[in-house]
């Protein structure tokens, strides 16, 4: 976004706005930037996508900034929209937030600077492309892809459109950072490898048929995914992947392996200083039942998973050898959390923490963990032209057609 | 590596998921044909297994089976299906109901008999079915199916057209360039923003190609004031 742009929708919004339509006289002191919140003309305005349990936390991370303005929000659950519009027009004391069924009409605001989205995985890829397509900057709840061949897709359209994109997994810069410390702070010696305990995969889901609700558009729920039958745990946001929640069911989710899988996988790639790189290799391991994987990097660096013995995110090195500290990444200079990061980075063009090419990364590990986990073998993956090498099975699960009319 | 070989599914419990599917339905335990998703894994290199398997798999398909049966029958082709399936999921592509899931298997079995058939279907679909099949043949990366994407995005329907342009980027198709620069000026205006990055990606690849001349026609089509800034500045920094 240049700065003409983003000085154009933010007049744009704030002509809008219940203030800025009455006269000067009327233009409330927030509007100017009184109590702690910068001047409309200067807020990043947004709209949110999806609004489970995770999407009404991050819109309220959004809502506590100052320099944001949330101007629409959006679910296929009226219930879930009326509720959130309740919830924005409070915080802002107005009437001024739009509710929508359909994203369509979120992207195709010109006012709108960028989206928060999180929806269930299926949705991720259509809607981050969809968004950069319309010139908004994203920030996309993790996991932010459900195949293989989402992912450079993503990453194109961000790159295309000059779009800031962030993935959104709160944990890897802000749970690990012991772990993180002690790598890049050369404590370990040099680090040979780091497991992630982590699971399960999803599994195909055949629920009854219950009854849709009224206030519910079942058919845009699925949107690219295979048709089903309405039911309440197919759909349902619980963070279980035990058969009550959509986490559970791999038409919406890799399941575990996926969905903590983004927060792991993120903080391992980011302690071992892998977050720009993909394995070349997948090695599936079956030691009398307990299955575990090897992925090993171009540069030798191992990232093992359920590896028999060993914690979540337990580094190995080279004990009794110190290493030369060397400084690790961040958020932006005050930017406090992910969701500062981001607006931090909307405003100055920057690259978030988690920007979508390491979210991509990331992903690509756990993706490439769950089809040697469906075939049961080893597997090696070429990064350049994204496909396994001589395994035109393991090539099949790269993707999935998608329902009609979605593309992408 | 350490992969080691894999034992096979028993007879009887393959028979008794076979017998299964023939009236499963949704509701029904999954644990009923999950002997077909062990067959499916565990014969994997072993071709007499899998030609048996997709036999099975296939008749299904030309059964009154329920929905759902079908559903997992297509699930198991996306991964097994070959040329000998595919005359079978051709004749589902029109069906409204199963159109879907029958691309499910035919993007994804690396014959080209499966591009042929979907380019076939094409020219008989309309509306999201047609846009479905277009999806799939550029997921395919179908280059033969470069022509009929073209001539559709002269359609009135949106999610064709949008459908259109976004196959034709992702098979890379920089002799489609002219018609999506033409296409994002006139086609439905719910159809705008894809077909410009349609362009877009076709500018990318002329440009790759050394053509930057051409890549430059397209650029300049799509830096013109009646564009949005977000696209001015996109085709901008590829100029």
């Amino acid at each position: 976004m240049t700065q003409r742009k983003q000085g154009t929708s933010r007049r744009k919004f704030l002509k809008g706005s219940a203030a800025a339509v009455a006269a000067p006289y009327f233009i409330t002191s927030t509007a100017l930037g009184g109590g702690g919140r910068a001047p409309a003309s200067e807020r990043i305005v947004m709209g949110a996508i999806g609004l489970g349990s995770r999407g009404r936390g991050d819109l309220g991370a959004f809502l506590r900034r100052g320099d944001v303005q949330v101007a629409a929000v959006c679910d296929v659950r009226k219930g879930a929209r009326d509720g959130e519009k309740s919830k924005v027009d409070r915080h802002y004391k107005s009437k001024d937030c739009k509710s929508y069924n359909d994203f369509r009409e979120i992207l195709t605001r010109s006012d709108i600077d960028a989206v928060l989205i999180a929806t269930p995985d299926h949705w991720h890829s259509i809607l981050v492309i969809e968004a950069c397509r319309h010139g908004k900057d994203v920030y996309c709840e993790k996991p932010e892809s459900l195949t293989l061949a989402e992912g450079p897709k993503m990453v194109a359209a961000a790159r295309r459109y000059g779009r800031v994109v962030s993935g959104g997994s709160q944990r890897v810069a802000g749970d690990y950072r012991g772990v993180v410390n002690k790598c890049w702070g050369g404590q370990v010696g040099q680090v040979k490898s780091i497991n992630v305990n982590v699971g399960p995969l999803s599994q195909p889901c055949n629920l009854p048929e219950e009854k849709v609700p009224d206030s519910m558009d079942w058919d845009l729920w699925l949107g690219p995914a295979p048709w089903a039958p309405y039911n309440s745990k197919r759909c349902s946001g619980s963070y279980r992947t035990n058969g009550d929640s959509w986490r559970s069911y791999l038409d919406y989710s890799g399941g575990g392996m996926t969905d903590w899988g983004a927060h792991h996988f993120g903080g391992a790639t980011f302690a071992v200083d892998v977050r720009e790189l993909q394995p070349q290799e997948v090695t599936y391991h079956n030691d009398g039942g307990k299955q575990h994987l090897t992925f090993t990097y171009p540069n030798g660096m191992i990232i093992t998973h359920n590896r028999p013995g060993k914690g979540n995110l337990h580094v190995e090195g080279t004990p009794g050898e110190k290493k030369e500290p060397k400084p690790a990444p961040g958020y932006a200079p005050g930017a406090g959390n992910i969701y500062g990061d981001f607006i931090s980075c909307v405003k100055s063009r920057g690259k978030p923490f988690r920007d979508i090419e390491y979210a991509i990364n990331t992903m690509a590990v756990c993706h490439l963990g769950i089809v040697a986990y469906e075939l049961k073998r080893s597997l090696k993956w070429d990064v350049k032209a994204q496909q396994f090498i001589g395994d035109a099975e393991a090539n099949r699960f790269l993707d999935r057609a998608r329902r009609e009319p979605w593309v992408i | 590596m350490t992969t080691q070989p894999l034992t096979p599914t028993p007879d009887a419990a393959l028979d008794a998921a076979f017998e299964a599917l023939k009236t499963y339905n949704w509701g029904a335990s999954r644990k009923l044909v999950q002997p077909i998703q062990d067959a499916v894994t565990t014969s994997s290199g072993n071709a007499d297994a899998r030609k048996a398997l997709e036999a099975r798999l296939t008749a299904v398909l030309k059964t009154d089976a329920s929905r759902d049966a079908k559903d997992v029958a297509c699930r198991h082709l996306r991964t097994i299906g070959t040329a000998a399936s595919i005359p079978t999921l051709a004749g589902l592509l029109g069906d409204p109901k199963l159109s879907h899931m029958a691309r499910f298997a035919l993007e994804r079995i690396d014959d080209p008999a499966a591009g042929a058939t979907l380019r076939s279907a094409l020219s008989k679909a309309s509306g999201a079915i047609r846009a479905g099949i277009i999806g799939s043949l550029g997921a395919r990366g179908d280059s033969a199916a470069v022509p009929a994407m073209i001539a559709a995005l002269g359609e009135s329907d949106a999610r064709v057209v949008a459908a259109a342009a976004t196959a034709l980027g992702s098979i890379a198709a920089p002799q489609a360039a002219g018609a999506l620069a033409a296409a994002a000026k006139k086609g439905p205006a719910a159809a705008k923003i894809a077909v410009i990055d349609g362009a877009l990606r076709a500018a990318e690849q002329l440009a790759e190609a050394g053509k930057k001349a051409e890549a430059g026609v397209i650029q300049k089509a799509l830096s013109g004031d009646d564009m949005p800034e977000h696209v001015r500045n996109a085709a901008g920094l590829k100029a």
